[in-house]
Protein backbone atom coordinates (compact mmCIF):
# COMPACT_ATOMS: atom_id res chain seq x y z
CA UNK A 1 0.00 0.00 0.00
CA UNK A 2 1.42 3.87 -0.57
CA UNK A 3 2.27 5.30 1.96
CA UNK A 4 2.71 8.95 1.01
CA UNK A 5 1.25 9.67 -3.10
CA UNK A 6 2.41 13.23 -4.76
CA UNK A 7 0.43 14.50 -7.70
CA UNK A 8 1.80 16.84 -10.25
CA UNK A 9 3.10 18.64 -7.00
CA UNK A 10 4.91 22.11 -7.91
CA UNK A 11 6.30 24.60 -6.06
CA UNK A 12 8.00 27.34 -8.32
CA UNK A 13 10.19 30.51 -6.77
CA UNK A 14 10.00 33.06 -8.84
CA UNK A 15 11.71 31.70 -12.55
CA UNK A 16 13.10 28.76 -10.45
CA UNK A 17 10.77 25.83 -10.86
CA UNK A 18 12.15 24.30 -7.34
CA UNK A 19 9.32 20.71 -7.51
CA UNK A 20 8.15 20.37 -11.16
CA UNK A 21 4.90 18.63 -11.40
CA UNK A 22 6.37 15.66 -9.40
CA UNK A 23 4.29 12.70 -9.02
CA UNK A 24 6.19 10.76 -6.73
CA UNK A 25 4.89 7.31 -4.49
CA UNK A 26 6.51 5.85 -1.13
CA UNK A 27 5.43 2.56 -0.12
CA UNK A 28 5.13 1.13 3.21
CA UNK A 29 7.95 0.44 4.85
CA UNK A 30 10.36 1.26 2.03
CA UNK A 31 13.83 2.64 2.35
CA UNK A 32 14.07 5.58 -0.76
CA UNK A 33 17.04 7.81 -1.00
CA UNK A 34 16.52 11.33 -3.18
CA UNK A 35 19.58 11.88 -4.78
CA UNK A 36 20.56 14.41 -7.29
CA UNK A 37 22.32 17.84 -7.92
CA UNK A 38 22.65 20.89 -6.05
CA UNK A 39 19.38 22.77 -6.72
CA UNK A 40 17.67 19.76 -8.19
CA UNK A 41 15.00 20.33 -5.50
CA UNK A 42 15.37 17.42 -3.03
CA UNK A 43 15.29 19.40 -0.20
CA UNK A 44 12.40 21.67 -1.55
CA UNK A 45 10.14 18.66 -2.53
CA UNK A 46 10.96 17.61 1.69
CA UNK A 47 10.03 20.76 2.62
CA UNK A 48 6.55 21.04 0.83
CA UNK A 49 5.95 17.58 1.81
CA UNK A 50 6.51 18.66 5.51
CA UNK A 51 4.42 21.49 5.23
CA UNK A 52 7.58 24.22 5.62
CA UNK A 53 6.60 25.60 2.76
CA UNK A 54 2.88 25.83 0.72
CA UNK A 55 2.92 23.71 -2.63
CA UNK A 56 1.77 25.93 -5.44
CA UNK A 57 -0.09 23.26 -7.03
CA UNK A 58 -1.22 19.61 -6.97
CA UNK A 59 -1.97 17.53 -4.39
CA UNK A 60 -0.28 15.51 -1.78
CA UNK A 61 -1.80 11.93 0.13
CA UNK A 62 -0.84 10.69 3.20
CA UNK A 63 -2.78 7.28 3.64
CA UNK A 64 -4.86 8.42 1.26
CA UNK A 65 -5.99 11.24 2.59
CA UNK A 66 -5.43 14.53 0.87
CA UNK A 67 -3.47 16.61 3.28
CA UNK A 68 -2.23 19.35 1.22
CA UNK A 69 -3.56 22.05 3.01
CA UNK A 70 -2.70 20.97 6.45
CA UNK A 71 -0.34 22.41 9.01
CA UNK A 72 3.50 21.48 10.09
CA UNK A 73 1.17 20.20 13.69
CA UNK A 74 -1.10 18.02 11.71
CA UNK A 75 1.09 16.45 9.68
CA UNK A 76 3.02 15.24 12.68
CA UNK A 77 0.26 14.29 14.03
CA UNK A 78 -0.92 12.08 11.03
CA UNK A 79 2.99 10.68 11.51
CA UNK A 80 5.43 12.63 8.94
CA UNK A 81 8.74 13.54 10.70
CA UNK A 82 11.89 15.35 8.86
CA UNK A 83 15.69 16.15 10.37
CA UNK A 84 17.53 18.86 8.94
CA UNK A 85 20.62 19.38 6.46
CA UNK A 86 21.78 21.71 9.26
CA UNK A 87 21.66 20.19 12.23
CA UNK A 88 18.64 21.62 14.57
CA UNK A 89 18.25 21.22 17.89
CA UNK A 90 18.32 23.16 21.53
CA UNK A 91 21.74 23.45 22.09
CA UNK A 92 21.13 24.64 25.89
CA UNK A 93 19.13 21.76 26.52
CA UNK A 94 20.61 18.65 27.16
CA UNK A 95 20.25 15.35 25.14
CA UNK A 96 17.71 14.09 27.00
CA UNK A 97 15.87 17.04 27.25
CA UNK A 98 16.12 17.37 23.31
CA UNK A 99 14.50 13.58 23.09
CA UNK A 100 11.58 14.35 26.00
CA UNK A 101 10.66 17.53 23.93
CA UNK A 102 9.70 15.68 21.19
CA UNK A 103 7.55 13.05 23.14
CA UNK A 104 5.79 16.09 24.96
CA UNK A 105 4.98 17.83 21.24
CA UNK A 106 3.84 14.03 20.32
CA UNK A 107 1.46 13.91 23.30
CA UNK A 108 0.09 17.46 23.00
CA UNK A 109 -2.54 18.29 25.18
CA UNK A 110 -2.72 15.17 27.01
CA UNK A 111 -0.29 15.75 28.93
CA UNK A 112 -0.25 18.12 31.79
CA UNK A 113 1.65 21.08 31.11
CA UNK A 114 3.06 21.30 34.67
CA UNK A 115 3.71 18.38 35.48
CA UNK A 116 7.36 17.95 36.86
CA UNK A 117 9.15 16.87 33.39
CA UNK A 118 11.90 14.67 35.36
CA UNK A 119 8.96 13.13 37.44
CA UNK A 120 6.92 11.73 34.52
CA UNK A 121 8.38 8.44 35.05
CA UNK A 122 6.93 7.23 31.40
CA UNK A 123 8.36 9.97 29.27
CA UNK A 124 11.86 9.79 31.51
CA UNK A 125 11.57 5.93 30.09
CA UNK A 126 10.76 6.62 26.31
CA UNK A 127 13.59 9.22 26.20
CA UNK A 128 16.44 7.10 27.87
CA UNK A 129 15.27 3.97 25.22
CA UNK A 130 15.52 6.48 22.63
CA UNK A 131 18.78 7.67 23.19
CA UNK A 132 19.56 3.97 23.63
CA UNK A 133 18.57 3.34 20.28
CA UNK A 134 20.56 5.68 19.09
CA UNK A 135 23.90 5.15 21.08
CA UNK A 136 23.63 8.18 23.00
CA UNK A 137 22.86 7.10 26.51
CA UNK A 138 26.43 8.30 27.72
CA UNK A 139 25.46 11.86 26.87
CA UNK A 140 22.40 12.12 27.89
CA UNK A 141 23.20 14.79 30.41
CA UNK A 142 25.37 16.72 28.21
CA UNK A 143 23.79 20.02 26.27
CA UNK A 144 23.18 19.95 22.93
CA UNK A 145 25.89 22.09 22.48
CA UNK A 146 28.67 20.19 23.95
CA UNK A 147 28.11 16.99 21.39
CA UNK A 148 30.61 16.08 18.87
CA UNK A 149 28.99 16.65 15.19
CA UNK A 150 28.07 12.94 14.70
CA UNK A 151 26.55 12.31 17.73
CA UNK A 152 24.75 15.93 16.91
CA UNK A 153 23.22 14.16 13.68
CA UNK A 154 22.12 10.99 15.61
CA UNK A 155 20.23 13.69 17.78
CA UNK A 156 18.58 15.26 15.49
CA UNK A 157 17.30 11.91 13.80
CA UNK A 158 16.35 10.90 17.39
CA UNK A 159 14.38 13.48 17.81
CA UNK A 160 12.55 12.99 14.66
CA UNK A 161 12.09 9.85 15.74
CA UNK A 162 10.89 10.19 19.21
CA UNK A 163 7.74 11.70 17.35
CA UNK A 164 7.16 8.16 16.19
CA UNK A 165 6.41 9.01 12.72
CA UNK A 166 4.94 6.47 9.84
CA UNK A 167 7.20 8.49 7.72
CA UNK A 168 10.62 9.59 8.29
CA UNK A 169 12.52 12.14 6.05
CA UNK A 170 16.08 12.53 6.47
CA UNK A 171 17.82 15.41 5.32
CA UNK A 172 21.50 14.40 4.47
CA UNK A 173 21.60 12.29 7.94
CA UNK A 174 25.55 11.82 7.19
CA UNK A 175 26.87 15.80 6.20
CA UNK A 176 29.45 16.73 7.72
CA UNK A 177 31.19 13.72 9.39
CA UNK A 178 34.23 11.18 8.82
CA UNK A 179 33.55 8.66 6.56
CA UNK A 180 34.16 6.03 9.60
CA UNK A 181 31.29 7.44 11.42
CA UNK A 182 29.49 7.62 8.17
CA UNK A 183 28.97 4.28 8.51
CA UNK A 184 28.17 3.96 11.86
CA UNK A 185 25.55 6.86 12.03
CA UNK A 186 23.80 5.10 8.90
CA UNK A 187 23.87 1.55 10.79
CA UNK A 188 22.51 2.83 13.50
CA UNK A 189 20.04 4.85 11.41
CA UNK A 190 19.40 1.47 9.22
CA UNK A 191 18.80 -0.61 12.10
CA UNK A 192 16.17 1.60 13.88
CA UNK A 193 14.38 2.35 11.25
CA UNK A 194 13.83 -1.20 10.06
CA UNK A 195 13.70 -2.45 13.00
CA UNK A 196 10.43 -0.59 13.37
CA UNK A 197 9.22 -0.83 10.66
CA UNK A 198 9.42 3.05 9.94
CA UNK A 199 9.26 4.18 5.89
CA UNK A 200 12.44 6.50 5.33
CA UNK A 201 13.37 8.90 2.88
CA UNK A 202 16.65 10.33 2.80
CA UNK A 203 18.64 13.03 0.88
CA UNK A 204 22.08 11.91 0.49
CA UNK A 205 24.95 12.59 -1.52
CA UNK A 206 27.38 9.50 -1.23
CA UNK A 207 26.30 7.07 -3.20
CA UNK A 208 27.94 4.66 -1.20
CA UNK A 209 25.61 5.23 1.47
CA UNK A 210 23.04 5.48 -1.10
CA UNK A 211 23.82 2.09 -2.96
CA UNK A 212 24.25 0.13 0.56
CA UNK A 213 20.89 0.96 2.08
CA UNK A 214 17.92 1.85 -0.18
CA UNK A 215 15.73 -0.25 -1.17
CA UNK A 216 14.89 2.43 -4.14
CA UNK A 217 16.26 5.25 -5.52
CA UNK A 218 14.76 8.10 -7.40
CA UNK A 219 16.78 10.59 -9.08
CA UNK A 220 15.67 14.37 -9.29
CA UNK A 221 17.07 16.94 -11.51
CA UNK A 222 15.82 20.80 -11.94
CA UNK A 223 13.11 19.73 -10.13
CA UNK A 224 11.48 17.04 -11.83
CA UNK A 225 12.50 13.19 -11.31
CA UNK A 226 14.84 11.97 -13.78
CA UNK A 227 15.02 8.43 -12.86
CA UNK A 228 13.89 5.50 -9.85
CA UNK A 229 14.92 2.23 -9.89
CA UNK A 230 16.66 -0.10 -7.70
CA UNK A 231 20.29 0.35 -6.99
CA UNK A 232 21.10 -2.03 -9.37
CA UNK A 233 19.21 -0.66 -12.05
CA UNK A 234 20.29 3.31 -11.17
CA UNK A 235 23.86 2.23 -10.97
CA UNK A 236 23.80 1.24 -15.06
CA UNK A 237 21.91 3.68 -15.22
CA UNK A 238 23.98 5.70 -18.48
CA UNK A 239 22.05 9.18 -17.50
CA UNK A 240 22.14 9.10 -14.13
CA UNK A 241 25.94 8.68 -13.99
CA UNK A 242 26.60 11.35 -16.70
CA UNK A 243 24.22 13.80 -14.40
CA UNK A 244 25.49 12.47 -10.91
CA UNK A 245 29.33 12.25 -11.98
CA UNK A 246 29.78 13.91 -15.19
CA UNK A 247 31.11 10.86 -16.14
CA UNK A 248 29.01 7.51 -17.85
CA UNK A 249 30.08 3.52 -18.81
CA UNK A 250 30.64 0.56 -17.04
CA UNK A 251 31.41 0.97 -13.15
CA UNK A 252 31.16 4.57 -13.52
CA UNK A 253 30.06 4.65 -9.66
CA UNK A 254 32.94 2.51 -8.21
CA UNK A 255 35.21 4.15 -10.21
CA UNK A 256 37.08 6.87 -7.26
CA UNK A 257 38.69 9.99 -8.05
CA UNK B 1 22.38 50.29 62.67
CA UNK B 2 18.14 50.42 63.65
CA UNK B 3 18.16 52.62 60.59
CA UNK B 4 20.32 50.12 58.94
CA UNK B 5 18.39 47.01 58.89
CA UNK B 6 15.43 48.91 57.95
CA UNK B 7 17.02 50.21 54.79
CA UNK B 8 17.66 47.08 53.88
CA UNK B 9 14.73 45.48 54.41
CA UNK B 10 13.35 48.28 52.35
CA UNK B 11 15.56 47.73 49.34
CA UNK B 12 14.88 43.86 49.43
CA UNK B 13 11.18 44.99 49.51
CA UNK B 14 11.92 47.23 46.86
CA UNK B 15 13.56 44.67 45.03
CA UNK B 16 10.83 41.73 44.54
CA UNK B 17 8.28 44.16 43.00
CA UNK B 18 11.59 45.47 40.50
CA UNK B 19 12.06 41.50 40.42
CA UNK B 20 8.53 40.64 39.29
CA UNK B 21 8.45 43.61 36.88
CA UNK B 22 11.55 42.84 35.31
CA UNK B 23 11.15 39.23 35.06
CA UNK B 24 8.20 39.55 33.00
CA UNK B 25 9.69 41.64 30.49
CA UNK B 26 12.73 39.04 30.21
CA UNK B 27 10.16 36.51 29.63
CA UNK B 28 8.70 38.26 27.17
CA UNK B 29 11.99 39.28 25.51
CA UNK B 30 13.81 35.82 25.98
CA UNK B 31 10.78 33.98 24.42
CA UNK B 32 9.40 36.36 21.65
CA UNK B 33 12.61 38.37 21.07
CA UNK B 34 9.72 41.63 21.65
CA UNK B 35 10.42 44.48 23.86
CA UNK B 36 7.22 45.65 25.77
CA UNK B 37 7.35 49.15 25.97
CA UNK B 38 3.96 49.19 27.16
CA UNK B 39 5.29 46.44 30.56
CA UNK B 40 5.38 49.49 32.78
CA UNK B 41 1.98 50.36 31.71
CA UNK B 42 0.54 46.82 32.58
CA UNK B 43 2.39 47.18 35.84
CA UNK B 44 0.03 50.36 36.71
CA UNK B 45 -2.73 48.64 35.60
CA UNK B 46 -2.39 45.82 38.19
CA UNK B 47 -1.63 48.24 40.52
CA UNK B 48 -4.76 50.68 39.87
CA UNK B 49 -7.53 47.11 39.22
CA UNK B 50 -6.45 45.66 42.74
CA UNK B 51 -6.55 49.40 44.53
CA UNK B 52 -10.35 50.08 42.43
CA UNK B 53 -10.89 46.47 43.68
CA UNK B 54 -10.57 46.62 47.49
CA UNK B 55 -11.66 49.92 47.29
CA UNK B 56 -14.85 49.02 46.08
CA UNK B 57 -15.97 45.98 47.07
CA UNK B 58 -13.63 45.32 50.64
CA UNK B 59 -14.21 48.69 52.49
CA UNK B 60 -15.66 47.89 56.05
CA UNK B 61 -14.88 43.98 55.09
CA UNK B 62 -12.57 42.31 57.33
CA UNK B 63 -8.89 41.53 55.80
CA UNK B 64 -9.09 38.40 53.96
CA UNK B 65 -11.65 40.01 51.50
CA UNK B 66 -8.97 41.98 51.27
CA UNK B 67 -6.30 39.55 50.15
CA UNK B 68 -8.60 37.45 48.51
CA UNK B 69 -9.05 40.44 45.93
CA UNK B 70 -5.00 41.26 46.19
CA UNK B 71 -4.12 39.07 42.96
CA UNK B 72 -7.26 40.46 40.55
CA UNK B 73 -4.70 43.01 39.14
CA UNK B 74 -2.42 40.10 38.02
CA UNK B 75 -5.32 38.10 36.78
CA UNK B 76 -6.75 41.23 35.03
CA UNK B 77 -3.29 41.82 33.16
CA UNK B 78 -2.75 38.33 32.34
CA UNK B 79 -6.02 38.25 30.30
CA UNK B 80 -5.03 41.69 28.84
CA UNK B 81 -1.79 40.40 27.67
CA UNK B 82 -3.41 36.86 26.59
CA UNK B 83 -5.78 39.42 24.71
CA UNK B 84 -2.88 42.02 22.95
CA UNK B 85 -0.57 39.13 21.95
CA UNK B 86 -2.74 37.30 18.98
CA UNK B 87 -4.11 40.44 18.21
CA UNK B 88 -1.90 42.82 17.83
CA UNK B 89 1.44 41.36 18.17
CA UNK B 90 1.52 38.28 16.20
CA UNK B 91 1.06 39.88 12.87
CA UNK B 92 4.29 41.77 13.28
CA UNK B 93 6.78 38.97 14.13
CA UNK B 94 7.43 39.04 10.31
CA UNK B 95 8.49 42.56 10.44
CA UNK B 96 11.74 44.38 11.89
CA UNK B 97 11.60 45.39 15.26
CA UNK B 98 10.66 48.73 14.39
CA UNK B 99 7.16 47.54 14.20
CA UNK B 100 7.30 46.26 17.22
CA UNK B 101 8.47 49.11 19.59
CA UNK B 102 6.02 51.23 17.72
CA UNK B 103 3.02 49.28 18.32
CA UNK B 104 4.05 48.60 22.11
CA UNK B 105 4.85 52.60 22.77
CA UNK B 106 1.38 52.91 21.22
CA UNK B 107 0.08 50.35 23.61
CA UNK B 108 1.93 52.06 26.31
CA UNK B 109 -0.05 55.68 25.46
CA UNK B 110 -3.28 54.12 24.78
CA UNK B 111 -3.23 52.29 28.27
CA UNK B 112 -1.89 55.22 30.16
CA UNK B 113 -4.86 56.78 28.65
CA UNK B 114 -7.09 54.72 29.19
CA UNK B 115 -6.15 54.03 33.51
CA UNK B 116 -7.12 57.83 33.45
CA UNK B 117 -10.02 57.90 31.64
CA UNK B 118 -11.27 54.46 34.08
CA UNK B 119 -9.69 55.42 37.45
CA UNK B 120 -9.66 59.24 37.26
CA UNK B 121 -6.67 61.62 37.78
CA UNK B 122 -6.84 61.26 41.43
CA UNK B 123 -3.80 58.16 43.30
CA UNK B 124 -5.93 55.41 44.09
CA UNK B 125 -5.00 53.35 47.23
CA UNK B 126 -5.49 50.04 49.41
CA UNK B 127 -3.75 51.53 52.19
CA UNK B 128 -6.20 49.99 54.32
CA UNK B 129 -4.75 46.29 54.31
CA UNK B 130 -1.21 48.21 55.27
CA UNK B 131 -2.92 49.61 58.17
CA UNK B 132 -4.84 46.92 59.56
CA UNK B 133 -1.93 44.56 59.15
CA UNK B 134 -0.07 46.95 61.50
CA UNK B 135 4.06 46.43 62.53
CA UNK B 136 6.71 44.51 64.26
CA UNK B 137 9.15 45.54 66.15
CA UNK B 138 12.68 45.61 64.34
CA UNK B 139 15.65 46.38 67.28
CA UNK B 140 13.90 50.12 68.38
CA UNK B 141 11.90 50.46 65.54
CA UNK B 142 8.57 48.92 64.04
CA UNK B 143 8.32 48.37 60.62
CA UNK B 144 5.31 46.94 58.56
CA UNK B 145 4.04 43.55 58.39
CA UNK B 146 2.65 43.42 55.11
CA UNK B 147 6.51 44.92 53.52
CA UNK B 148 7.74 41.48 54.77
CA UNK B 149 4.56 39.82 53.25
CA UNK B 150 5.73 41.17 50.10
CA UNK B 151 9.19 40.42 50.39
CA UNK B 152 7.88 36.76 50.98
CA UNK B 153 5.21 36.85 48.11
CA UNK B 154 8.58 38.07 45.98
CA UNK B 155 10.61 35.35 46.87
CA UNK B 156 7.97 32.77 46.28
CA UNK B 157 7.16 34.00 43.14
CA UNK B 158 11.19 33.91 42.43
CA UNK B 159 11.28 30.23 42.99
CA UNK B 160 8.11 29.66 41.42
CA UNK B 161 8.64 30.66 38.38
CA UNK B 162 12.17 28.97 38.14
CA UNK B 163 10.72 25.56 38.96
CA UNK B 164 8.48 26.49 36.22
CA UNK B 165 10.73 27.43 33.50
CA UNK B 166 13.24 24.90 34.38
CA UNK B 167 11.51 21.70 35.96
CA UNK B 168 8.27 21.55 34.04
CA UNK B 169 6.88 20.18 30.86
CA UNK B 170 5.93 24.00 30.24
CA UNK B 171 9.20 24.95 31.04
CA UNK B 172 10.82 22.77 28.94
CA UNK B 173 8.97 23.73 25.78
CA UNK B 174 9.29 27.17 26.64
CA UNK B 175 12.70 27.10 26.42
CA UNK B 176 13.29 25.15 23.42
CA UNK B 177 10.34 27.53 21.84
CA UNK B 178 13.02 30.75 22.89
CA UNK B 179 15.98 28.80 21.52
CA UNK B 180 14.94 27.62 18.39
CA UNK B 181 11.26 28.34 17.27
CA UNK B 182 12.04 26.98 13.79
CA UNK B 183 12.52 23.72 15.19
CA UNK B 184 10.32 23.54 17.91
CA UNK B 185 7.70 24.45 15.15
CA UNK B 186 8.82 21.93 13.25
CA UNK B 187 8.65 18.87 15.98
CA UNK B 188 4.85 19.56 15.85
CA UNK B 189 5.03 22.15 18.62
CA UNK B 190 2.27 24.78 18.88
CA UNK B 191 4.02 27.91 18.98
CA UNK B 192 1.59 30.06 19.08
CA UNK B 193 -0.04 28.42 21.86
CA UNK B 194 3.38 28.48 23.60
CA UNK B 195 3.40 32.66 22.57
CA UNK B 196 0.07 33.36 24.13
CA UNK B 197 1.16 31.67 27.43
CA UNK B 198 4.30 33.37 27.88
CA UNK B 199 3.01 36.78 26.71
CA UNK B 200 0.27 36.09 29.60
CA UNK B 201 2.92 35.00 32.58
CA UNK B 202 4.94 37.86 31.58
CA UNK B 203 1.96 40.05 31.90
CA UNK B 204 0.60 38.00 35.03
CA UNK B 205 3.72 38.92 36.84
CA UNK B 206 3.60 42.65 35.90
CA UNK B 207 0.18 43.01 37.24
CA UNK B 208 1.36 41.14 40.42
CA UNK B 209 4.21 43.63 41.10
CA UNK B 210 1.39 46.46 40.41
CA UNK B 211 -1.08 44.71 42.74
CA UNK B 212 1.54 43.79 45.81
CA UNK B 213 2.65 47.27 45.70
CA UNK B 214 -0.31 49.44 45.35
CA UNK B 215 -0.86 48.76 49.76
CA UNK B 216 2.22 50.19 50.14
CA UNK B 217 1.84 52.96 47.61
CA UNK B 218 -0.62 54.63 45.90
CA UNK B 219 -1.56 53.98 42.27
CA UNK B 220 -0.48 57.03 40.36
CA UNK B 221 -0.63 58.02 36.99
CA UNK B 222 3.03 57.86 35.69
CA UNK B 223 4.22 55.54 37.90
CA UNK B 224 4.02 52.80 34.69
CA UNK B 225 7.14 54.42 32.44
CA UNK B 226 8.87 55.46 35.75
CA UNK B 227 8.74 50.86 36.38
CA UNK B 228 9.18 50.67 33.19
CA UNK B 229 12.70 52.82 32.79
CA UNK B 230 14.24 51.40 36.04
CA UNK B 231 12.95 47.83 34.89
CA UNK B 232 14.83 48.84 31.57
CA UNK B 233 17.75 49.46 33.93
CA UNK B 234 17.50 45.97 35.61
CA UNK B 235 17.62 43.98 32.81
CA UNK B 236 20.63 45.84 31.02
CA UNK B 237 22.55 44.99 34.31
CA UNK B 238 21.67 41.92 34.52
CA UNK B 239 20.86 40.37 31.21
CA UNK B 240 18.16 40.84 28.75
CA UNK B 241 15.95 37.08 28.36
CA UNK B 242 17.59 35.84 31.84
CA UNK B 243 15.79 35.07 35.19
CA UNK B 244 18.48 35.31 37.37
CA UNK B 245 19.85 38.50 35.47
CA UNK B 246 16.54 40.28 36.54
CA UNK B 247 16.97 39.03 40.27
CA UNK B 248 20.72 40.14 39.99
CA UNK B 249 19.37 43.60 39.21
CA UNK B 250 16.88 44.18 40.84
CA UNK B 251 19.11 43.67 43.92
CA UNK B 252 21.19 46.04 42.38
CA UNK B 253 18.99 48.61 41.30
CA UNK B 254 16.97 48.38 44.45
CA UNK B 255 19.98 48.64 47.04
CA UNK B 256 21.53 51.34 44.87
CA UNK B 257 18.47 53.66 45.11
CA UNK B 258 18.12 52.99 48.50
CA UNK B 259 21.25 53.77 49.22
CA UNK B 260 21.05 57.21 47.02
CA UNK B 261 17.96 58.51 48.35
CA UNK B 262 20.03 58.23 51.77
CA UNK B 263 23.11 59.68 51.26
CA UNK B 264 23.09 61.11 47.25
CA UNK B 265 19.44 62.39 46.05
CA UNK B 266 20.32 64.44 44.13
CA UNK B 267 22.13 61.91 41.94
CA UNK B 268 20.23 58.65 42.51
CA UNK B 269 19.27 57.77 39.01
CA UNK B 270 22.22 59.16 37.50
CA UNK B 271 24.34 56.68 39.74
CA UNK B 272 21.81 53.86 38.23
CA UNK B 273 22.42 54.66 34.63
CA UNK B 274 26.12 54.82 35.42
CA UNK B 275 26.49 51.29 36.41
CA UNK B 276 24.04 50.55 33.45
CA UNK B 277 26.40 52.25 31.05
CA UNK B 278 29.50 50.24 32.97
CA UNK B 279 27.75 47.07 32.44
CA UNK B 280 26.98 48.00 28.43
CA UNK B 281 30.76 48.95 28.47
CA UNK B 282 32.50 45.68 30.45
CA UNK B 283 29.76 42.82 29.23
CA UNK B 284 27.46 43.88 26.59
CA UNK B 285 24.88 40.80 27.43
CA UNK B 286 24.76 42.11 31.46
CA UNK B 287 25.69 40.20 34.40
CA UNK B 288 24.27 36.89 33.78
CA UNK B 289 23.47 37.39 30.00
CA UNK B 290 24.63 35.02 26.98
CA UNK B 291 25.76 36.53 23.52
Amino acid sequence: MNLLETINLKKYFGETHAVDNVSLTIAEREFVSLVGPNGAGKTTLVNVVSALFRSDSGKILFKGDDITHTSVTERVKAGIARSFQIVNLFDDLTAFDNVTLAIFSRQGKTGNPATLAHLDHEVSAEADAVLAQFNLTSKRKEHARDLAQGERKLLDVALAYALKPKLLFLDEPTSGVSTRDKGQIMDTIASVVRGEGITAVIIEHDMDVVFKYSDRIVVMQQGAILAQGTPDAIRNNDQVAMILLGTSGPDAFTRKD
Amino acid sequence: MDILIIQILNSIFYACILFLIAAGLSLIYGVMRIINLAHGSLYALGAYVTAWAIGTFAAGAPLWVSFLLLPAGAVVVAAVGAAIEPTLLRPLYNRPEEYQLLITFALLLILEDAMHFLFGGTPLTAGAVIDSMGTMPIMNLRYPVYNLLVIAIGIAAAVFLWAFIYRTKFGVILRATSQNMRMASALGLNVKRVYVQAFALGCFMAGLGGAVVVPAQAAVLGMGIEALILAFVVVVIGGLGSLEGALIGALIVSFVRTAGIQFFPEIELAVLYLIAAVVLLVRPTGLSGRA
